[in-house]
C-alpha cells in the first residue's frame, strides 16, 4: 500500500537536516555541537536497531566505534590512504567484521549475561588499543591530524572543513544512515528483529533462526558504530583513544534511553538533550564538576517515569490529546463471530505418495528429568489428514510429549520420524520449517505488536525460510505474504482487529491469535496444546468450530482437558497416563473404556 | 623473571585479590539470583561503603567502627534504594533495570565527588595489622593477609545465611524458581528488600575493608564492577559458590599474568571469560535457568 | 590534505566554494566575510578579529574536574584564575612578567570560560570547539596529560586559535605533534629524566640495580627509557620494569615482582592518582624499606596525598614554593596564591599562572591579538622573566627553555611547617638539558 505517508519520516528528516543550520544558531547551538549530535545520532541508529528493535542491550558499542574510527584514522594519517570516503568505508567494514566476531561470542547468551559480556569485551578492546596495538593507534595520544573530506563536482570542489562547512557532509551521512535504517526496520528482517525483542521463544518456534538474525543486528550496529567512529575522527581532526572506553558506551546507552529506544530518532534527540544540557549546566549555570550529577539525576528520573524516552513521551502525549476521541468513536467490535472460512488455507504441499501414509511416527519415546520419568517408551503414529486428540490426567506427561514432538526438548531415548524424515535431535526452528509446529498452552505472542504484525512474522518464516538477508526489501514485495496474513486473519476471525496491538486484545482473541500464529506458518502437522484452556463456554464452541474448519486438508493433534469438546472434534484419541500410552480408540470407545475411567478417577483415590 | 619465590608470592597475592573480588561478586550475584536485577550500581556501592567507613574513621579513629559503619550504612542505602527505586522495576524489562541502576551509579559517584572532592582519602589499617609479615618465601603486608581472613569470615557468614537459615532457603529457592516461591505465599517483597540490603552491605563491607589497601577516590567502583562481571560470568550468574570460585580464579589470573607480562593481565582475564563462555556458556557452577 | 596545511588562499577559496556549493549553510563563516574593518595585512583568521572587538576577550579552559586527574585539574584552574585576576587588576607580579600590562590585555578584560574535560581529549576538544564558536575565545588552555595537549595542539592549528599547554609531559607535544599555534611553558618527562639522572648517580653511586614502575602509555615509556639511557653510562641496570595500565586499582602483583627483584632503587614513573596509590602500596609491601624511591617527575599534591612517604625521595619538578628564597617573583606568587586559596601553590598552578602571564606579555608586546603577530613575538625568543628565573621560548618548536628543580622529600623532623615537604637539591638550568628542537621531528606548520 504505497502512500505519500510512507516516506514521511525520510522527508521530515531531510527537511529537518536542511533547516537546522538556519534555525539552530538562533537557539544558541554551536555548529560543532550540531555536528557532534549528528555523529552520536548516527552511532545511535545502529545501537537502536540492536537495543530498541532487537532488545539486545549492549554496553560495549565503544569497541566498534573505536575500531571503525581507528582504522579510518590510521589509513588517513599513517598509511597515506588518499580517499577520506574510502577510509570511512573500510573503517566501517572493519567494525562490521569485528562486530561479527564479537557477536559470535557475546550472542551465546542473552539478557543480562549478554550485557555483562559486552561490558567485558568492550574493556578488552580498550586494553588492546592501549597496549599491544599502541604502535598503530597512537596509544593514549590517539591519532591526530585526520583530514576532512572534499567532493569534486567537475567545476568546483567542496571542502568540508569544520563547523557549518562540515555539517552538510555529516548531515548527508546521517541522512543515508537513517534512510537505510528505515528500510531495514520495515523489511522482513526488521519485523523478525522486533519479534525477537518481544518473544524470542516464539520467534524461534515459528521457524526463524533467531541467532543469525541477532548476529545480523549486532553486525549492523557495529557497522553504524564504525562509520560514526570514523566521522568522529574527521569532526575533530583527531581520533581519540577514549572512543574505546566504557563511558562512551554508557553515554550512548543513556542518550538512547533518554531519546527513546525503538524509534531510530531517539538517539539523535537524546544526544541533542545530553550535549546541550552538558553545555548549559557547565556554561550558563556554572555548575563545574556537578554537571554530571545533574545529568545523572535527570537520567534516573527519565528512566523511572518516561519509559519510552522523550520520543515515546511525545507519542503518548500526542495520543492522549488527539487520538483518544478517535478511539472512543471506534468502539471495538464485540467478539467477531467466527465464520468457517470458505476455503481453508491449504497446508503446504506434500509429496503425493505420502498423502495417505503416516505423517508422524514416534518410537520408544522417553524423557527423564533427573530421576523423574516424564515419558516412557511411547509409541505413537499419526496418519496424514488425521485429527487426533490426546487426553490424560494432570501429570500424565502430555506437554512434555508435545515438546519432544516439536523438538523443543530433546528426548532421552527413542526416535521421531516426520514425513519419512528422522527429526530426533533437530531444533524447533528446523522442524517448524519442515512443516510441524505447535500452538502453546500459555499464549506466546509478540505482545507489543499488532495482530497483523504477529501473523506477518509467522508467515515470513514459511515464505522466506529460516534465515535470509533481505535487509532492504519491502514487506509488501514478498509474494503471497499479504494474502497469507489476510487469509489467516479471516480464519481466526480477527480481520477487524488486524491493526490492534495484541496487548489490548480480549483473552479469547489472544487464544485465537495463538492458533493463528501456528497456522500462518502453514504447517502440514499442527499440534495444539490445550487450545480451549481458560475460555468461556461460548468461546469454546466458537473455537471448536474454528478448529474444525482449519482441520480440513491438514493433520492436527490436540491436547485438551475439555473432554466433551474434544470428543466432538477429533476422530481418534490417545490416552496418556503416567508418561505411557494407556490406550487408543475412537471417542466412543474411550468414553466407555473402564481403564480410562480408572485412570482419571484412580488418580483421585490415590 | 621467574623464580619460585615470586611465583608463590604471586599465587598468594592472587588469593588476596580473589578473595575480595569473591566477596563483592557474591553480593552482586545473590541480588541478581534472587531479584533478577543486575545492579550496575554495585561498584558505586563498593566505593560508597569505603567513604562511609572513612567518615566514621575520621570521626572516631576506630577502624572496627569504620568497618561496622561502612557496612551498616550500605545496608541502609541498599534497603532505601530497593524500596524507593528498584521495587518499581521488578515488573519492567531487564533493560530498564540496567538503565536505572546505571544512572544511580553515576549519581552516587558524583555525589561523593561533590562532598569529598577527587583528592584521594586514606583510611590507615588498624595499628595491630600494620607492617609486614614473612610468609616464608616472601614478605606480605600484614593487613592484606588479614583481609584474606576477614573476607573468608564474611563469606562464611554469607554462606551460613544462605544455607542455614530460613531466609537463605527462600533466597536459594528463589534463585532456582522464582515463580514457585511466589506461589508459596511468602512475602517476596520483604525477602527482596532484605536480600538487596545484604548484597549492598557485602559491597560496602568490601569497600571499607579494602580502603586501607587502595585509598579512596570516587572512581574506584567502575573498574571493580567490570572485574566483578567477569567473575560472575566465569562462576555462573546467580551462583554463590560460583562467585567465590570465579573470584579466586580471576585473582590468580591477574596475579600470575602480571608476573610474566603485566600489560596482559586484564586481557588474559577477559580471554579466560571468553573461554568459559565457549566451553560452558552458563559458567563453571551456573545452572541453566535465569537469563 | 590536512587542515593545517591550508594556505590562506586555500582558506578563502574553500570558504567561497562552500558558500557557493551549499548556499547559506555556511552561515557560520559569513560573519567573518562580512567583517567590515581590518588592517590590510591582518585578514580575519580563527577568532580574530571577532574575539577581540568587544570590551573583553575570552579564554577557553578545558580542564579535568572529574575523573583520574581531577585533583591536578582543579590545581591548574586555580593558577589560571589567579592569573586572570592579576591581568585584569594589573597586579604587581603580572607587571613584573609583562611590563606593558596595565589593566587587562591591551585594555580588554580577560574572561575565563571553563569546562570539564575529564582528562579526555575528546571532551577537551568538544569544549574548546564550543568556546571558539560561541565565545570567540582568543586563547585556549587546559590539559593534565599529553593526550589532551596533543589533541588541543591540533585543534589550535586547525582553528587558528592560540593554545598554551597546562600540564603535558610527553616529548611529542613540542616534538612530532608540535604546531605553530601551540606553546609549552612546562618542561617534559625526558627533560626531567635527564636532569635527575646525574643527581641520582651522585647520590646513590654507580652500578646500581633499578626497578621501574611504568604507566602504560607513551609518556611513561618515554620517561622510563630516558632514565635508563641517562644512567646506563654509570653502570645502572634495569632488573625489572613493571608496566601497569592507567588507573590500575591495585599494584600488588607489580610490587611483589619488584620486592623479589633485588633492586637498589625503585623508579616510579606513575602519575596522578596512580603515583599516590603505587607509592602507598609500595610502603605496605615493604618495598620502600628495601630500596630507595625516586619519582622522576613529581606530581602536584603527591607529598600531601601520600602522607609522609615522600620523605627522602628524590624528584624533579617544575616548581616548589621554597625556591622563593632565591626568586623574588616566586615569593610574590606564593603570597598571592596563599592569600586566595589558603595553601602553598604546587607546580600545576604555577605553570598555569606563568603560561598566561607569558601570553599576556606577548600580546602586549605585539600590540595586537592577531595570532600570527603574537606567535612571531613568542618566536623572537627573547629572554623573559618567570617564577623560576629567566626563560625563553625556542622558535623552532615553541618549547620554553627553563630550569628543572630537583627536590628531596624532607624528614618529618626537619619540616619547618606543615607544607614544607621538600628540600631544593639542585636547580638544573634548562639550556643543554632540553633536547635539540629537531630531536623529535617537530614541524610547526603555517601561520595562516
Amino acid at each position: 500500500m504505497p502512500s505519500p505517508r510512507r516516506y514521511l519520516a525520510e522527508l521530515l528528516t531531510a527537511l529537518g537536516l536542511l533547516a537546522a543550520p538556519f534555525v539552530l544558531p538562533h537557539l544558541g547551538l554551536a555548529p560543532n555541537t550540531a555536528n557532534r549530535i549528528l555523529v552520536w545520532g548516527l552511532f545511535g541508529i545502529g545501537f537502536d536497531i540492536l537495543f530498541g528493535y532487537t532488545g539486545l542491550l549492549s554496553f560495549g558499542q565503544a569497541a566498534f566505534y573505536g575500531t571503525g574510527g581507528m582504522v579510518a584514522a590510521y589509513l588517513l594519517t599513517r598509511a597515506g590512504f588518499p580517499s577520506v570516503w574510502g577510509a570511512l568505508l573500510i573503517g566501517m567494514l572493519s567494525a562490521a567484521v569485528v562486530g561479527w566476531l564479537v557477536g559470535l561470542i557475546a550472542l551465546r547468551r542473552t539478557g543480562i549475561y549478554f550485557a555483562m559480556i559486552t561490558v567485558a569485551i568492550g574493556e578488552v578492546f580498550y586494553f588492546v588499543e592501549f597496549n599491544p596495538l599502541a604502535d598503530w593507534t597512537g596509544g593514549e595520544n590517539g591519532l591526530p591530524g585526520v583530514p576532512t573530506p572534499s567532493l569534486y563536482l567537475g567545476f568546483t570542489t567542496l571542502h568540508f572543513t569544520s563547523g557549518w562547512a562540515l555539517y552538510p557532509f555529516l548531515a548527508a551521512c546521517y541522512f543515508v544512515g537513517i534512510v537505510l535504517a528505515l528500510r531495514i526496520v520495515r523489511s522482513p528482517v526488521g519485523a523478525i528483529l522486533s519479534a525477537i525483542r518481544e518473544n524470542p521463544l516464539r520467534a524461534t518456534a515459528v521457524g526463524h533462526d533467531i541467532h543469525s538474525y541477532k548476529l545480523t543486528a549486532f553486525v549492523i550496529a557495529a557497522a553504524y558504530a564504525g562509520l560514526a567512529g570514523g566521522l568522529l575522527g574527521i569532526l575533530q581532526a583527531f581520533m581519540p583513544p577514549e572512543a574505546f572506553i566504557f563511558d562512551t558506551s554508557g553515554q550512548l546507552v543513556m542518550q538512547t534511553a533518554i531519546g527513546g529506544p525503538g524509534t531510530l530518532f531517539g538517539p539523535l534527540l537524546g544526544a541533542a538533550v545530553w550535549l546541550s544540557l552538558q553545555d548549559f549546566l557547565q556554561g550558563a549555570l556554572g555548575l563545574g564538576s556537578a554537571w554530571k550529577l545533574v545529568l545523572g539525576v535527570v537520567f534516573v528520573l527519565l528512566v523511572c517515569f518516561l519509559r519510552h524516552g522523550l520520543v515515546g513521551g511525545i507519542k503518548d502525549l500526542w495520543r492522549l490529546l488527539f487520538e483518544r476521541k478517535r478511539a472512543e468513536t471506534e468502539a471495538p467490535e464485540e467478539a467477531t463471530p467466527i465464520r468457517a472460512a470458505p476455503d481453508s488455507m491449504p497446508a503446504r504441499a506434500r509429496e503425493g505418495d505420502l498423502q495417505a501414509g503416516t505423517i508422524l511416527e514416534a518410537k520408544g519415546l522417553t524423557k527423564r528429568y533427573g530421576g523423574l520419568v516424564a515419558n516412557s517408551n511411547i509409541a505413537f503414529t499419526v496418519k496424514a489428514g488425521e485429527l487426533r486428540g490426546i487426553i490424560g490426567p494432570n501429570g500424565a506427561g502430555k506437554s512434555t510429549f508435545f515438546k519432544m514432538l516439536t523438538c523443543e526438548v530433546p528426548p532421552s531415548g527413542g526416535t521421531i520420524v516426520f514425513e519419512g524424515q528422522d527429526i530426533t535431535g533437530k531444533g524447533v526452528t528446523e522442524v517448524c520449517q519442515l512443516g510441524l509446529t505447535k500452538s502453546y498452552q500459555v499464549n506466546q505472542l509478540f505482545t507489543r505488536l499488532t495482530v497483523r504484525q504477529n501473523l506477518t512474522i509467522a508467515a515470513l518464516a514459511d515464505l522466506r525460510g529460516r534465515f535470509r538477508l533481505d535487509l532492504f526489501r519491502s514487506l509488501e514485495k514478498i509474494p503471497g505474504l499479504q494474502e497469507r496474513v489476510q487469509h489467516t486473519l479471516g480464519l481466526v476471525g480477527l480481520t477487524a482487529r488486524a491493526d490492534t496491538p495484541v496487548s489490548v486484545l480480549a483473552y479469547g482473541e489472544k487464544r485465537r491469535l495463538e492458533i493463528g500464529l501456528a497456522l500462518a506458518t502453514s504447517p502440514s502437522l499442527l499440534l495444539l496444546d490445550e487450545p480451549l484452556a481458560g475460555m468461556s463456554p461460548r468461546e469454546r464452541v466458537e473455537t471448536v468450530q474454528l478448529l474444525k474448519s482449519i482441520a480440513r486438508g491438514r493433520t492436527m493433534i490436540v491436547i485438551d482437558h475439555d473432554m466433551d469438546s474434544l470428543f466432538e472434534l477429533v476422530e481418534w484419541i490417545t490416552v496418556l497416563q503416567e508418561g505411557r500410552v494407556l490406550t487408543e480408540g475412537t471417542p466412543d470407545q474411550i468414553k466407555s473404556d473402564p481403564a480410562v475411567r480408572e485412570a482419571y478417577l484412580g488418580g483421585v483415590h490415590a | 623473571m621467574f623464580t619460585w619465590a615470586n611465583f608463590f608470592s604471586q599465587v598468594f597475592n592472587g588469593l588476596a585479590l580473589g578473595a575480595l573480588l569473591a566477596l563483592i561478586s557474591s553480593g552482586l550475584t545473590i541480588i541478581y539470583g534472587t531479584l533478577g536485577v543486575l545492579n550496575l550500581a554495585h561498584g558505586a556501592m563498593f566505593m560508597m561503603g569505603g567513604y562511609a567507613g572513612y567518615v566514621v574513621y575520621d570521626a572516631t579513629g576506630s577502624f572496627t567502627l569504620a568497618v561496622a559503619g561502612g557496612a551498616l550504612f550500605m545496608l541502609v542505602v541498599g534497603v532505601v534504594m530497593e524500596r524507593i527505586v528498584i521495587r518499581h522495576f521488578y515488573q519492567r524489562p531487564h533493560e530498564d533495570q540496567l538503565l536505572v541502576t546505571f544512572g544511580i551509579s553515576i549519581v552516587m559517584v558524583e555525589v561523593v565527588r561533590l562532598i569529598f572532592t577527587s583528592l584521594s582519602k586514606t583510611v590507615p589499617p588498624p595499628p595491630l595489622l600494620t607492617g609486614i609479615t614473612s610468609l616464608g618465601v616472601t614478605f606480605y603486608p600484614t593487613y592484606r593477609i588479614a583481609v584474606v581472613a576477614i573476607v573468608a569470615v564474611a563469606l562464611l557468614v554469607l554462606y551460613f545465611i544462605l544455607y542455614r537459615t530460613k531466609l537463605g532457603m527462600i533466597v536459594r529457592a528463589g534463585i532456582e524458581d522464582s515463580e514457585m516461591v511466589d506461589s508459596l505465599g511468602i512475602d517476596v517483597y520483604r525477602v527482596f528488600m532484605i536480600v538487596f540490603g545484604i548484597g549492598s552491605m557485602a559491597a560496602g563491607f568490601a569497600g571499607i575493608v579494602n580502603a586501607p589497601v587502595v585509598s579512596l577516590t570516587p572512581d574506584i567502583g567502575e573498574a571493580i564492577l567490570v572485574q566483578t562481571f567477569v567473575v560472575v560470568v566465569i562462576g555462573g550468574v546467580g551462583s554463590f559458590p560460583g562467585a567465590v570460585l570465579g573470584g579466586l580464579i580471576a585473582g590468580e589470573i591477574i596475579s600470575i599474568t602480571s608476573m610474566i607480562n603485566p600489560g596482559y593481565a586484564y586481557v588474559m582475564l577477559f580471554a579466560a571469560m571468553t573461554l568459559v563462555l565457549v566451553l560452558r556458556p552458563y559458567g563453571l557452577l551456573g545452572a541453566r535457568g535465569r537469563e | 590534505m590536512t587542515a593545517n596545511r591550508h594556505s590562506r588562499r586555500d582558506f578563502l577559496r574553500q570558504a567561497v566554494a562552500t558558500g557557493a556549493g551549499v548556499g547559506a549553510l555556511s552561515t557560520g563563516l559569513t560573519p567573518f566575510m562580512a567583517m567590515p574593518v581590518w588592517a590590510k595585512d591582518e585578514p580575519p583568521i580563527g577568532t580574530w578579529p571577532a574575539g577581540s572587538q568587544g570590551s573583553s576577550v575570552g579564554i577557553g579552559v578545558a580542564v579535568p574536574r572529574t575523573g583520574t586527574y581531577a585533583v591536578q585539574g582543579e590545581d591548574e584552574l586555580k593558577g589560571w584564575e589567579l592569573a586572570v585576576e592579576h591581568i585584569n587588576s594589573g597586579h604587581e607580579l603580572m607587571k613584573k612578567i609583562s611590563p606593558k600590562t596595565t589593566k587587562g590585555v591591551l585594555g580588554k578584560e580577560a574572561k575565563l570560560y571553563v569546562a570539564d574535560s575529564a582528562a579526555k581529549p575528546n571532551d577537551a576538544v568538544q569544549a574548546e570547539q564550543r568556546f571558539i564558536t560561541e565565545n570567540k575565545v582568543v586563547l585556549m588552555t587546559g590539559s593534565t596529560s599529553s593526550a589532551v595537549a596533543v589533541a588541543l595542539n591540533k585543534l589550535a592549528q586547525r582553528e587558528k586559535v592560540l593554545y598554551v599547554t597546562g600540564i603535558s609531559g610527553s616529548n611529542d607535544t613540542t616534538g612530532k605533534d608540535c604546531v605553530r599555534y601551540g606553546f609549552r611553558q612546562n618542561f617534559f618527562g625526558q627533560t626531567a629524566a635527564a636532569a635527575i639522572a646525574p643527581v641520582l648517580v651522585k647520590q646513590f653511586g654507580k652500578n646500581k640495580k633499578a626497578a621501574y614502575m611504568t604507566p602504560d602509555y607513551t609518556y611513561g615509556h618515554t620517561v622510563t627509557k630516558a632514565v635508563q639511557d641517562a644512567t646506563k653510562a654509570d653502570g645502572w641496570t634495569t632488573v625489572t620494569n613493571q608496566v601497569s595500565p592507567l588507573g590500575a586499582p591495585d599494584f600488588s602483583s607489580y610490587l611483589l615482582n619488584i620486592a623479589n627483584s633485588g633492586a637498589d632503587v625503585l623508579i616510579n614513573v606513575n602519575w596522578g592518582h596512580d603515583a599516590v596509590l603505587s607509592i602507598q602500596q609500595a610502603k605496605q609491601f615493604g618495598v620502600l624499606d628495601k630500596m630507595k624511591l625516586v619519582v622522576p617527575y613529581q606530581v602536584p599534591f603527591l607529598a600531601r596525598e601520600t602522607g609522609g612517604l615522600m620523605q627522602g625521595v628524590y624528584a624533579a619538578t617544575d616548581y616548589w614554593w621554597t625556591i622563593e628564597d632565591k626568586y623574588p617573583l616566586a615569593k610574590l606568587f606564593n603570597a598571592a596564591f596563599e592569600k586566595k586559596y589558603n595553601y602553598k601553590p604546587e607546580w600545576g598552578a604555577a605553570n598555569a599562572y606563568v603560561s598566561f602571564a607569558h601570553w599576556a606579555r606577548m600580546v602586549e608586546e605585539a600590540g595586537t591579538f592577531y595570532p600570527p603577530t603574537v606567535i612571531k613575538t613568542y618566536e623572537k625568543g627573547e629572554t623573559i622573566p618567570s617564577l623560576v628565573g629567566d626563560v625563553h621560548y625556542r622558535p623552532e618548536d615553541h618549547q620554553c627553555i627553563r630550569p628543572v628543580i630537583i627536590v628531596k622529600g624532607k624528614m618529618q623532623k626537619d619540616m619547618k611547617g606543615k607544607e614544607d615537604y621538600y628540600d631544593i637539591i639542585e636547580i638544573v638550568p634548562g639550556e643543554g638539558l632540553m633536547q635539540k628542537p629537531d630531536a623529535f621531528g617537530c614541524k610547526l606548520g603555517d601561520y595562516t
